[in-house]
C-alpha cells in the first residue's frame, strides 16, 4: 500500500502541470476514498480543470466521485478552506492541517463536518458503551451465535439436571441409611430400657399393686416371701421391689436371725412389695384359696393388697457383667 | 477546529446520555460507525491533499453509512450477515489503513 500511495502524494506536492496526461490518472485511482474530489482542489491548473473532472468520473473505487466532481467546482473557491487562499505556493499537508486547525473559522463546511462528526462520535460512544455493558457477549451476538449459545446452554442444563438427579438419589440413599441407623439406635435404646427394667438397672413406673405384710409375731420367713414373689411373677409382675430392694432374676432371699436378707440386704417387717403389672391379675393371684395371703394369715401375719394406677419402682441394681456367660447370638 | 470539537462533543454526549440502542438499529450501528470512520479518514486525507470539499464529504459520509448498513441488512436477509459484515469491515479497514498511511506521510513526512 505504501508505494501506491507514494505516487499520488508526490504528485500532489508539486502543482499539477497542464501537460500531465490522463495516463497519469491510474495512479490516482489507487486512492480509495475522499481524494476523488481532486477536481475542486486543483485550481492551480485552471486550463486543465475539465479533464480531471472527466477523469474522476470513471473511477469506480471512489464512492463519491461522479456526482460531486462537476458541481463541486463552483463552491470550491469559497468552501474548501485551507488550500484555496494561496494558489501560487502549494501548501504541504502539514501546513494545511495546522491552517485548518488553528484559527477556528465558522464556515458552513466546518459546521456541516462538525455535525457529521458529532453523529459519528455519538454513535461510536453509544456503541462502545452498549458493547462494554454487562451482557455484551450476548448483545453483539448474531442470531446464529445466539442459537448456538442457547443450544449449548440447553445441553449444559440437561447435563446438570442429570447430575442433580444423581446427587439427589445419592442423598436420599444416605438419608435412608442414616435413618436406618437412627432407627436401629432408637430400637436398641428402647430394648436397653426394656431389658433394664427386667434387669433392674432402670427405674420403672406403671399400674400395679402394693402388698404390705405386717409381721407382728416374727413368723414370716424367707421362703414365704419367696412364695409371694414367685406368685407375683407367675401373675405377670414386671418389676418388683421390696423395702427398697429391687427383685430381679438372680435375687436370693436368706434368713438372717429374726429378719430376712434380700440379696444380702437385711430387711425388716413390715415387708412392703411394690409390684408393677396388671392389678386385675396380680391381686387375685395373691388371694386365691390356699394362696399366699391365706398362708401368711395362717402364720398370724396381716396382708393388705392395694391396687394403684401408678406404682414407682425406683430401687436400682448395678448392671453386672457376667464373668463366664457370653451371648451366643452372633 | 469546529469539526474536531464536534467529534469530541459527540463522544462526550454519547457517553453521558447512554441511550438504549433500538433493537432494529443494533446490528447496523457498528458497521455504520466503521463506515463513517472510513469517510472521516478519507476526508482528512483529502484535506491534507488540499482537495477537500464539504459537499463531497457529506455525500460520501452519508452514502458510506447507508451502503454499509444496507449491505449488512441484505446479508442478514440472505443469511450471510456475519460473513458479509466481516467483509465490509475488512474492506473499510483496508481503506482506513491506506488513508491513514497517506495522512501519516503528510503529517510526519515519513
Amino acid at each position: 500500500m505504501s508505494d501506491h500511495d507514494e505516487r499520488p502524494d508526490d504528485r500532489l506536492r508539486k502543482p499539477l502541470p497542464p501537460w500531465v496526461p490522463p495516463a497519469d490518472r491510474p495512479g490516482k485511482s489507487e486512492r480509495p476514498a475522499e481524494p476523488a474530489e481532486g477536481a475542486p482542489g486543483e485550481p492551480t491548473a485552471p486550463p486543465d480543470a475539465p479533464p480531471p473532472a472527466r477523469d474522476d468520473a470513471p473511477l469506480p473505487a471512489s464512492d463519491d466521485a461522479p456526482p460531486p466532481a462537476p458541481d463541486a467546482q463552483p463552491p470550491a473557491p469559497d468552501d474548501a478552506p485551507p488550500p484555496d487562499p494561496e494558489p501560487p505556493a502549494p501548501l504541504t499537508g502539514r501546513e494545511r492541517l495546522v491552517n485548518g486547525l488553528w484559527p477556528p473559522r465558522v464556515t458552513r463546511a466546518q459546521l456541516i463536518v462538525a455535525l457529521l462528526l458529532f453523529g459519528l462520535g455519538f454513535g461510536l460512544a453509544v456503541q462502545v458503551a452498549s458493547n462494554s455493558g454487562g451482557d455484551s457477549a450476548l448483545r453483539g451476538a448474531r442470531q446464529e451465535d445466539l442459537v448456538r449459545i442457547l443450544d449449548e446452554l440447553d445441553d449444559r442444563t440437561e447435563r446438570l439436571e442429570d447430575e442433580r438427579q444423581g446427587l439427589e438419589k445419592q442423598r436420599e440413599e444416605l438419608e435412608n441409611s442414616s435413618d436406618q441407623a437412627e432407627e436401629a439406635r432408637r430400637q436398641t435404646l428402647e430394648k436397653e430400657r426394656q431389658l433394664g427394667i427386667l434387669a433392674g438397672t432402670v427405674a420403672a413406673q406403671g399400674p400395679g399393686i402394693t402388698v404390705t405384710i405386717e409381721d407382728t409375731m416374727g413368723t414370716v420367713e424367707a421362703d414365704m416371701l419367696l412364695d409371694a414373689i414367685q406368685e407375683l411373677r407367675a401373675a405377670g409382675a414386671e418389676a418388683i421391689q421390696v423395702n427398697g430392694v429391687r427383685i430381679v432374676a438372680g435375687t436370693y432371699l436368706t434368713e438372717s436371725g429374726k429378719s430376712v436378707s434380700v440379696d444380702g440386704n437385711k430387711i425388716n417387717a413390715p415387708y412392703r412389695f411394690q409390684v408393677i403389672g396388671k392389678p386385675q391379675d396380680l391381686e387375685p393371684a395373691l388371694n386365691i384359696p390356699g394362696g399366699v395371703v391365706q398362708t401368711l394369715e395362717k402364720e398370724q401375719a396381716t396382708v393388705t393388697v392395694e391396687r394403684s394406677s401408678k406404682i414407682v419402682v425406683d430401687a436400682l441394681r448395678a448392671a453386672k457383667r457376667p464373668d463366664y456367660a457370653r451371648s451366643s447370638s452372633r | 477546529m469546529i469539526a474536531v470539537l464536534g467529534l469530541v462533543v459527540g463522544v462526550v454526549a454519547g457517553l453521558l446520555v447512554q441511550p438504549e440502542v433500538p433493537a432494529a438499529v443494533e446490528p447496523y450501528l457498528p458497521i455504520a460507525v466503521v463506515a463513517a470512520l472510513d469517510a472521516v479518514f478519507g476526508g482528512l486525507r483529502a484535506m491534507l491533499d488540499g482537495i477537500f470539499d464539504d459537499k463531497v464529504f457529506v455525500v460520501s459520509f452519508l452514502s458510506n453509512v447507508v451502503v454499509a448498513a444496507l449491505i449488512v441488512f441484505l446479508g442478514d436477509k440472505l443469511g450471510v450477515g456475519a460473513q458479509l459484515s466481516t467483509g465490509v469491515v475488512v474492506v473499510l479497514g483496508i481503506r482506513i489503513f491506506s488513508n491513514a498511511a497517506a495522512i501519516r506521510r503528510h503529517v510526519f513526512r515519513a
